[in-house]
């Protein structure tokens, strides 16, 4: 980290913020889907049978890309820009200074937006996404129409409003209400099936492991508030870019632990170790609901919140380092995860807790811009595959086990599944010249180049893991789409991840009576395997995945354009002019890096293209051998598997590969079960000491005292008066006696 | 000259007090109505009531934007602006709740032939009439300019509810409820009276603002008279009744748990709000600074009021809190429970007049807005409610409300989270607000007390929580049904989100709050100034 230690001040640099009222119709983006969400509550109201909820909130997601995109046309890039939508909290107070003179002091956090050229790009792809996947949606939950449709759409709805303002707000409580916003939204649609027990647990699992990450956040704010004075970002900025933050001269405690506290909300919401193991389990939801929140848009917001606030990482750079380790190491265990699972949805839920790794090990090393843009392909990617998935899910009535199904790029109806599917495996694997390929390699060049030692090595962990990578995507793709045709085994409701494996059972009707689901329709099928015939998706869903393809193959463009015309590419502009790349030398990762670096034996001078072309080699390394396990010799995998586990020395790999690296039992070891025993501890004592004790004991003496009152309180009226009249003439004696004693 | 003077300050006053006038003539135009021999305009007095109401914010709206609020020479010449449209709105809210309940087993037989109509026997035509005449009395204290206007201010205020309490149920109870709390009315008003006199007596002046002077000329040369600040402590004493605070709160339990649950909300907010701005008014004669007090026979200048009044107020505060959350722990009727709570409340409010003009009048006016919106919101849910034609009132009437009336059960579940404090509700803001002005006062003892007092609060308020939600319904559950108009739970559900949906205004409410209390407090939170902020101030703290 002495690049970035040794910067001067000036590079953190942020333009002031103007004020810019005029653009008060950016609050559109936030209320459009606030009134959705309301208008789905009151179609839940009176009953709405129809899938009246899904329109109203695609059209309103609609119209807030929209507005998201005018916004983006209109505002020009020179500066940030603040929108003050209303006074919200406003609280002051007099207080001394240390001079002794009065001064006001206040904590002031009104709702405003701050937007700069990151804010735009990450409202872009939540509303454009958040549309798109909407559509779909439309589609998907259809089986589900009634109450559960609504309940649906009005999370989704809500789900985009708390994003856009964790995303748009301008200052930290605007993000913290997003925060949480989110949180409730995810921890609602995970729940979705409520009536499952896994999806409650998953549930409350999610939330509960965002809850020691919120409290990261909380802390960090409020830190800041004391360390700063403020919690709005331009101030804040400004009084970084002044130097006079008090953490530039001396580094207090509570200021130094402000990127810390930051760092761990940050982990919780995007699924980082430690707190990554409710991510998988998140895959309970709805398949749009992953896709949407748990792949492209939420689990970013950690990204967000250190690219937001980098000023804040770049005072500490330790704290860099410490959050490329984990991203990096987050990255590799995740994928290693991922290559022994064999529940579709799962490998693709661990490649994203994998992928949100590399982005955090970009933040660390110092290229934000790599991070941004992997964030931004990723977005697109990964949605790919899980509607991908979920398309799957959708047409094999629930199958998601990889072993189940084979060939289904030749079954008619699959043939536009397949195909995206194999788009969204390439970005994945970052075959040259697709989106994920520039943006994953921009990362990984970035930490070869940089100065500090130990992050060449971060640099190798992370071509280890495009190997892994390209392997695990490749096996699901080989498996489900390649090879001879078999469909034979529709998923049942034991196995099922979405509505359909609810329809799909008749006894499970009576269940779920509220929900209604009524309409059985083709998931019935899944009950008799022999009349079972897998379909093709419809119209939005096909539709859906072709733009969102070509969504995902144009995220590349920036970078192509950006190499024909030599200017540097679209994102990265974006980047560079908001705080994210404060601390960072304009254009560092184009110009830097060049002469001796750990990939110097390619014998290519520069290092972004060295890593471009051992990562793309590693890459198709690993489709070849995913090739040659899951397309020609299926049998050879599980004579490995067989073989490993015979051994008595190495079969720990594939059962710790297989069981997640026991990181829920451990978890389950060390924290539940002590949880659980130290809850149990406190239960006896809460009930019998201190509740027995001290809170009845305690409480018997108010209660008691009443008792010696209640006599007052006789109902008689002349013994109200007379107690007043009593009252008073104490009063007024005691009075008397204590003025006429001090006079 | 000085008829001139007379007569601009006349008209100035008479300006000001155009919402009050405008609601005369709503009290007569609605006692006409309720004695209609046609049903139907019988049956609109309520929406009438409203209708006044709603006019009289308007003209509040209107004139307190004319030069009538610097001519006047009120202590607190803005003071109006925010109280009055907060009795207004609060007010139209319990016209809300009282409106079906008054003469409806009348206004049944009636209807189905049983009784003849008879303009002795029909209510609802006082009823509203004396509604509006005590929330314009109620309003003029806000406006008073001397001690004859408060009396007469407050008498009015008082005295219509008297008659309110015993119409507002066909039961003795009400009957009994409405004696006490007359007699007990009576003295307490002898009590401020005395106290008014006693003033006047060490003054020669009944004009507030300019008794305000001779106090501070006397406090300065002489001290203070004695004669003044018994005077000052009896009045105090006799308006802490119209607030229920010690020891002047024995009434409140009895009445109302006697009174309809729309009166009930009524006696809850409305008189609450009469004396907090009675004491305002006459606290601020007395003024906050210049007050010597002597510390072991050496003069020093303390901030605040004079020292008995400090004290007799500190005493006051805690004993309320204290003794309010106590008798609200033993009750399971819910009524009762809520007088007690509403006792505690008072405790709160007098935190915040002791804090001062500076931010503590303010705070209070704000905290004001919260507690009269919450306690509607409580008030509201019971009076949706009622078990074979009787009122609810206990616990047990409630248990499972949530199976049955949800959207009641989470009203009331949402206020009484609020009349806790916990954030995000409107009753968190307030006592922030509250309790950071009296640290700002150096009052942090008392902030203490009222944590503590809050942490007692919470064992009955959660009852108010738990038995709804969670509560197993029993024999007695079964027969609570809700009430046949739809008002009251309009009214609930208005003010159940009010109390969640509040807080998204905060910064326009503290501040209405705070401006209404200009000239005497440089109360401005204006982004600006605080954006000033000397960075290195947080710093050092």
């Amino acid at each position: 980290m002495l690049e970035l230690a040794s910067l001067p001040t000036a590079a953190l640099q942020i333009p002031p913020a103007i004020a810019s009222p005029e653009f008060a119709w950016a609050g559109l983006i936030l209320l459009l889907p606030v009134l959705s969400a309301l208008l789905c509550l009151f179609c839940g109201a009176i009953g709405v049978k129809t899938k009246l909820p899904g329109a109203i909130t695609a059209i309103a997601l609609v119209a807030s890309f929209a507005t998201t995109l005018t916004l983006f046309l209109k505002l020009p890039a020179d500066a940030p820009r603040t929108i003050h939508m209303f006074d919200w909290v406003a609280f002051a107070w007099t207080g001394s200074s240390a001079t002794g003179a009065v001064v006001w002091t206040g904590f002031l956090a009104p709702f405003s937006l701050y937007v700069d050229s990151l804010t735009l790009l990450w409202m872009l792809f939540v509303t454009g996404l958040g549309s798109l996947i909407t559509i779909y949606a439309t589609e998907y939950m259809e089986a589900d129409v009634g109450k559960g449709y609504t309940r649906f759409f009005a999370s989704v709805s809500f789900f985009l409003f708390a994003m856009g303002a964790l995303v748009m707000g301008g200052n930290l409580i605007v993000l913290y209400l997003g925060w949480e916003g989110v949180g409730l939204a995810s921890y609602l649609l995970i729940g979705y099936f409520y009536t499952r027990p896994s999806a409650v647990a998953a549930a409350k699992k999610a939330f509960i492991m965002n809850r020691i990450g919120d409290l990261g956040l909380a802390l960090g704010v409020f830190l800041i508030w004391q360390n700063y004075g403020t919690v709005e970002y331009d101030a804040l900025f400004k009084a970084i870019s002044a130097g006079s933050a008090p953490a530039a001269e001396s580094a207090s405690w509570t200021a130094a632990a402000i990127p810390y506290c930051l760092m761990l909300g940050a982990f919780g919401k995007s699924a980082q170790i430690p707190l990554f193991v409710w991510l998988p389990d998140a895959m309970e939801g709805p398949t749009p609901v992953s896709a949407l929140i748990h792949a492209a848009t939420m689990v970013t917001a950690g990204v967000y919140l250190i690219a937001r606030l980098y000023p804040m990482f770049v005072l500490y750079p330790d704290s860099l380092t410490v959050v490329a380790w984990v991203g990096c190491l987050t990255a590799l265990v995740a994928a290693t995860i991922g290559m022994a699972q064999y529940d579709i949805k799962r490998v693709m839920a661990y490649s994203t807790v994998s992928q949100l790794g590399y982005m955090f090990l970009g933040l660390g090393v110092g290229t934000s811009f790599g991070a941004v843009y992997h964030v931004f392909t990723h977005a697109f990617f990964k949605a790919l595959l899980f509607l991908c998935c979920g398309a799957i899910m959708h047409g094999m009535a629930g199958q998601l086990d990889l072993r189940k199904m084979s060939g289904l790029r030749k079954v008619k109806g699959f043939g536009v599944i397949s195909w995206t599917f194999l788009v969204g495996c390439l970005c994945l694997s970052g075959f040259p010249f697709t989106a994920g390929f520039f943006s994953k390699d921009s990362i990984i060049a970035q930490a070869f180049a940089s100065e500090n030692p130990t992050f060449a090595l971060l640099g190798w962990i992370a071509l280890f893991t495009a190997f892994l990578t390209a392997y695990y995507a490749f096996r699901v793709w080989f498996r489900v789409c390649g090879g001879p045709i078999k469909i034979d085994e529709p998923g049942d409701e034991m196995h099922g991840h979405d509505d359909h494996a609810h329809a799909s059972s008749s006894h499970a009707s009576n269940a779920h009576g509220e929900d209604g689901h009524g309409k059985g329709g083709h998931g019935q099928n899944g009950h008799a395997a022999h009349e079972w015939h897998p379909h093709g998706p419809g119209f939005a869903i096909k539709g859906v995945l072709l733009v969102i393809c070509i969504g995902a193959l144009l995220a590349g463009l920036p970078s192509y354009l950006g190499e024909m015309r030599h200017q540097p590419n679209w994102v990265e502009t974006m980047v560079e002019h908001s705080s994210a790349a404060s601390g960072i030398p304009v254009h560092e990762h184009a110009a830097g890096g060049h002469g001796h670096h750990a990939l110097s034996f390619t014998g290519i001078e520069d290092v972004h293209t060295a890593t471009s072309v051992v990562a793309s080699t590693v890459g198709i390394l690993g489709i070849c051998l995913a090739a040659f396990f899951h397309l020609f010799n299926r049998g050879a995998a599980d004579k490995l598997r067989a073989a490993l586990l015979s051994n008595g020395l190495t079969r720990w790999l594939p059962l710790l590969l297989e069981n997640k690296w026991y990181v829920d039992e451990v978890y389950n070891a060390v924290f539940r079960f002590n949880a659980w025993v130290l809850g149990h501890v406190l239960h006896f004592i809460d009930k019998q000491l201190i509740d027995g004790l001290l809170v009845n004991g305690g409480a018997r003496i108010p209660m008691e005292i009443g008792r010696v009152f209640q006599p007052l309180y006789n109902g008689a009226l002349q013994g109200y008066a007379a107690t007043m009249a009593g009252g008073i003439a104490l009063i007024v004696a005691w009075v008397f006696w204590i003025w006429m004693h001090g006079a | 000259m000085i008829t001139l003077a007379t007569t601009g300050l006349m008209s100035s006053k008479l300006t000001l007090i155009a919402p009050e006038i405008l609601l005369f003539v709503g009290a007569v135009v609605v006692a006409v109505l309720g004695l209609a021999r046609n049903a139907s305009l019988r049956r609109s007095v309520p929406m009438v009531t409203a209708l006044f109401l709603a006019g009289s914010i308007a003209v509040t709206a209107l004139v307190y934007r004319t030069d009538a609020v610097v001519t006047s020479q009120l202590m607190l010449p803005m003071l109006g602006a925010y109280a009055k449209v907060l009795i207004a709105a609060i007010g139209i809210l319990l016209v809300m709740l009282a409106g079906p309940s008054i003469d409806r087993r009348l206004e049944e037989a009636f209807d189905s032939g049983h009784a003849t109509f008879d303009p002795i026997r029909v209510m609802r035509g006082e009823y509203f009439s004396f509604f509006l005449l005590s929330i314009a009395g109620t309003m003029l204290i806000s406006t008073a300019g001397d001690l004859i206007w408060m009396f007469l201010a407050l008498e009015l205020a008082s005295l219509p509810v008297y008659v309110m309490v015993a119409v507002s149920r066909g039961s003795r109870r009400a009957q009994e409820a409405a004696v006490k709390y007359f007699f007990l009315g009576a003295l307490s008003s002898a009590t401020f009276l005395y106290g008014f006199a006693m003033l006047y007596g060490a003054t020669g002046t009944l004009e507030l603002p300019l008794m305000a002077e001779r106090l501070s000329i006397q406090a300065a040369t002489s001290g203070l008279p004695t004669l003044a600040i018994i005077g000052g402590v009896l009045s105090i004493l006799g308006i802490a009744f119209k607030l229920a605070a010690v020891p002047m709160h024995f009434y409140a339990a009895d009445v109302y748990e006697g009174a309809s649950s729309a009166t009930t909300a009524f006696l809850g907010f409305v008189p609450k709000i009469a004396g907090v701005l009675a004491l305002m008014v006459l606290l601020s004669v007395f003024g906050y600074t210049g007050h010597i007090t002597l510390f072991d026979g050496v003069p020093v200048e303390i901030p605040g009021l004079p020292a008995p009044m400090t004290a007799v107020l500190w005493m006051i505060a805690v004993l309320t809190m204290v003794l309010g959350n106590i008798g609200a722990l033993l009750q399971r009727n819910v009524k009762r429970m809520l007088a007690y709570s509403s006792i505690a409340q008072s405790g709160y409010l007098i935190i915040g007049l002791i804090s001062g003009p500076e931010s503590g009048y303010s705070a209070v006016l704000f905290y004001l807005l919260g507690y009269g919106v919450t306690n509607t919101a409580m008030f509201a849910v019971l009076a949706s409610l009622e078990r074979n034609g009787e009122d609810v009132e206990t616990l047990d009437d409630l248990a499972g409300l949530r199976t049955r009336h949800p959207v009641l059960a989470w009203m009331l579940a949402a206020s009484a989270i609020s009349l806790i404090g916990m954030p995000p509700l409107i009753g968190f803001f307030g006592k922030l607000a509250l309790f950071s002005s009296a640290i700002e006062a150096g009052q942090t003892t008392l902030v203490i007390v009222a944590a503590v007092n809050s942490a007692i609060s919470a064992f009955y308020y959660l009852q108010l929580v738990a038995v709804p939600m969670f509560g197993q319904p029993n024999a007695r559950t079964e027969t609570v049904q809700a009430v046949a108009s739809a008002w009251p739970r309009f009214a609930a559900v208005l003010c159940g989100i009010g109390v969640i949906v509040l807080p998204i205004g905060l910064a326009k409410l503290v501040n209405a709050a705070a401006s209404s209390t200009e000239k005497l407090a440089k109360f401005e939170p204006t982004p600006g100034q605080i954006e000033s902020i000397d960075a290195s101030a947080f710093v050092s703290r």
